[in-house]
């Protein structure tokens, strides 16, 4: 059985050869939990000389393992020296190590935006935007006529702005009492005239004067 | 052979008895024969888990003689193919053995046939404790998830090492390494057996490599007891893991045991808690340890009758 000081850095952390980054990251997380003074794991196991050792040596393998070239490094180390197969290293369970900070959620608002702004580069578009800018006032279904114009699905004002459809729908079909807060309803407005790429002041002012107008009426 | 289980774990009130009376029953259940001994000779109480008065027989009609065979010794309990051996009435200097009483009883122990044998053991760390412990490499520790209970664990844990090492060297010579050990660390006293090993192993490779790997055939088990639901759901494994990295044996952790203040009721009423409440959470827990107890038995060597060997 090896002793602690033995152990490789993957043993420390209790992580394949191949581990990814987020188990890298985990591991180390983990380990601090196990090797903190406080932790009912071990805090009665240990000095705290002995605990501050095992804690440089966790803070060690994290640093090595977690950076990109200084693994490298390592696995070589491992491999001249007999501890570790070469083939493991280039096998296909490896996994690739991420970016420290990187986040792997999928976004797709700029390859939307960008056909939006094709669409509306290539569309005719310009009369009908510059017609309702022109207006006092600004209702829900200029706005959904001007989008429809350019051609453009409200899922896909969703991908870009985050608004929700229900909350699009509201706007558009002027809906005041499903409309969200004046303050919320502006900064939605001001996205979506961006969508739409015409002056987004004119929009809010348009809009909330329209807005007005229809709650003396109801 | 019998497969032992000595149940330990330092601290006392974690429920080494509460646990080997339900192992007890739970393997019962499965068709075993199993026998429980009270071993734990100060403070005798494990008939009481099982709903018996002050026993009329037990170990004491063995120390003194009057009983030839340790089989005469045996009650049986309420629970077909359960049995128990109590030391309820054993004299009140009998927590202090001899050592040629101790290894009496751990002999007639491993002629005994049954298929499981369980070993109640008292808390602390007293030599007695510690031999009886090491008559198996199944050793179960009983922990609560409290720190005081965790520490007198690994305590527990180191003085089985140190116990064994030491009954494995020569009185001369493990004074001799004790010292050199000392010295290096200034500490004053040994604190990881390991110590030893590693001092051994330099200046002596073949026989501190055997010495290891005896250490290394030692199996722990682990169950963590009265598991309150804000504890840390994942201290057991990592109790676990942390044993595996640090001590040269293997450790397994068996599994939590649910706390349940009908546990209370039951010892007050008498009744066998898993027969009363069998459909309760501490109950289905006991079972899912005592099922993963058998599972592991089926491969493992069990008892030690080189116990006392000196290399």
């Amino acid at each position: 059985m090896k002793k602690f000081e033995d152990l490789s850095f993957y043993e420390i952390l209790e992580i394949p050869v191949g581990a990814s980054s987020y188990e890298i990251r985990e591991a180390y997380k983990e380990a601090l939990s196990i090797y903190n003074e406080d932790s009912l794991t071990t805090y009665s196991l240990f000095t705290d000389d002995e605990r501050d050792r095992i804690r440089e040596k966790v803070e060690e393998a994290f640093l090595t393992l977690i950076d990109e070239v200084k693994r490298a490094d390592y696995d070589r180390m491992l491999v001249d020296s007999g501890k570790l197969d070469e083939q493991i290293l280039h096998g296909k369970e490896r996994g690739r190590p991420a970016q420290l900070f990187s986040d792997n959620k999928v976004n797709y608002s700029n390859a939307v935006s960008n056909m939006v702004r094709k669409k509306i580069e290539e569309g005719d578009v310009e009369d009908i935007a510059s017609e309702i800018l022109s207006q006092e006032r600004i209702s829900g279904s200029d706005l959904k006529r001007l989008r429809q114009a350019i051609g453009i699905k409200q899922q896909e004002v969703f991908e870009i702005t985050r608004i929700t459809v229900s909350v699009l729908d509201a706007i558009e079909n002027d809906q005041v009492e499903s409309l969200p807060p004046l303050i919320y309803l502006k900064n939605f407005l001001k996205q979506y005239a961006g969508v739409l790429q015409v002056d987004s002041e004119k929009i809010v002012e348009g809009y909330t004067r329209q807005m007005a107008l229809n709650q003396d009426e109801t | 052979m019998p497969i032992t289980f000595p149940i330990g774990g330092g601290k006392g009130g974690s429920g080494k008895s509460f646990i080997t009376a339900s192992l007890g029953v739970s393997f019962a259940k499965q068709g075993k024969r199993v026998l429980l001994i009270d071993l734990d000779l100060g403070g005798s109480n494990l008939h009481s888990f099982l709903g018996l008065k002050n026993t009329e027989i037990g170990l004491n009609e063995f120390l003194n003689k009057r009983f030839q065979d340790l089989e005469q010794a045996i009650l049986s309990t309420s629970v077909p193919n359960l049995f128990i051996i109590s030391s309820a009435n054993c004299s009140m200097e009998s927590a202090n053995l001899f050592y040629l009483q101790k290894l009496k009883i751990i002999r007639a122990i491993q002629g005994l046939t049954f298929d499981y044998i369980l070993l109640d053991l008292g808390a602390g760390t007293s030599f007695n404790t510690l031999d009886f412990f090491l008559t198996s490499n199944e050793g179960i520790f009983v922990i609560t998830p409290e720190p005081t209970s965790i520490e007198n664990a690994f305590r527990f844990i180191k003085s089985v090492y140190f116990r064994r090492i030491k009954q494995m060297l020569k009185q001369k010579e493990f004074q001799r390494i004790v010292k050199e050990v000392l010295d290096d660390s200034n500490i004053g006293i040994v604190r990881w057996p390991s110590d030893i090993i590693d001092m051994l192993i330099e200046k002596e490779p073949e026989r501190g490599a055997f010495l290891e790997n005896k250490l290394g055939e030692y199996g722990f088990n682990i169950i963590l007891n009265q598991f309150r639901r804000k504890s840390d759901s994942s201290l057991g494994d990592k109790i676990e893991r942390v044993c595996n990295k640090h001590f040269y044996s293997k450790f397994q952790f068996l599994g939590t045991v649910g706390y349940d203040e009908r546990v209370h009721d039951s010892i007050l009423s008498r009744n066998i808690y898993i027969n009363t409440y069998p459909y309760t959470v501490t109950a289905t827990d006991l079972q899912n340890v005592a099922d993963k107890i058998s599972e592991n038995g089926q491969t493992s060597v069990s008892t030690h009758q080189d116990c006392y060997e000196e290399i």
